[in-house]
């Protein structure tokens, strides 16, 4: 069965999406480090989609949804409009942000190297992210 | 977010409590951002209240890390729990600032 949740798209909605994840992986008995990156890369992507998808507009809303199969844990971020080429995005290296004083970018870093797979669906009106971590 | 500020002698304590994410990231952000212009540019951040941090918290601290250096002052972080070291590790930023340990490590630190 998939946990969901719907959030509108406001920054200070964060935390409760954080709860969310960490609350039903510990139900799904995913935790410690496997859990807290997991929860990281969501937070990541959910921020990505809130700020630069909707401008922080506090009236439209992100899906996601949560299951366990196996020894699999799978993560779908819906929303929408365009996605973010998150699976072709190549961050610069952080040395390379100090010397340029950018925040940017560093969000899909993580999500990258945490996540085992990410496939982009795109609709005509939304699409989703589908997010796979081995445990 | 608070963000508990204590002067020593040759350098300045911040110690965040709570999570530093994308919604309270300002926070912190404003504190440095005050800072700096004072001239206070050896910066402590004391992390053993520090639950949780995202790329916009350590964006904070990567943006001013550049200036802080050209001004000749340092920027060291202590007592990270293991979640929150585990994000350093992965961005590769345990290699690029002091990770310290005690209270007399810092002070040595910044006095040389």
């Amino acid at each position: 069965m998939k946990a969901r949740l719907k959030v509108y798209c406001s920054i200070s909605n964060l935390p409760q999406i954080r709860d969310f994840m960490r609350s039903n992986l510990r139900e799904m008995e995913v935790v410690g480090k496997v859990s807290e990156q997991i929860v990281l890369a969501i937070d990541e992507a959910c921020a990505n989609a809130i700020i630069h998808q909707h401008s922080c507009d506090g009236c439209s809303c992100i899906e996601l949804a949560l299951y366990r199969d196996n020894e699999q844990v799978f993560i779908e971020l819906k929303d929408t409009g365009k996605a973010f080429p998150i699976d072709t995005f190549e961050p610069k290296s952080t040395e390379e942000r100090i010397k340029c004083h950018q925040r940017g970018g560093m969000g899909v870093f993580l999500i990258k190297s945490i996540m085992d797979n990410i496939q982009i669906e795109q609709k005509k009106d939304y699409y989703i992210f589908r997010f796979m971590k081995n445990i | 977010m608070t963000i508990v500020e204590t002067q020593h002698a040759t350098y300045t304590s911040l110690r965040p409590i709570g999570e530093l994410d994308a919604n309270s990231s300002i926070y912190m952000d404003e504190k440095i951002g005050t800072m700096i212009p004072d001239g206070k540019v050896n910066i402590h951040i004391d992390c053993s209240d520090l639950t949780y941090i995202s790329s916009a918290g350590l964006g904070v601290f990567i943006s001013y890390l550049d200036d802080i250096q050209k001004l000749e002052g340092k920027i060291a972080f202590s007592n990270m729990r293991e979640s929150v070291r585990d994000v350093f590790d992965l961005l590769g930023l345990t290699t690029l600032v002091p990770i310290i340990s005690t209270q007399e490590e810092a002070a040595n630190l910044f006095n040389k």
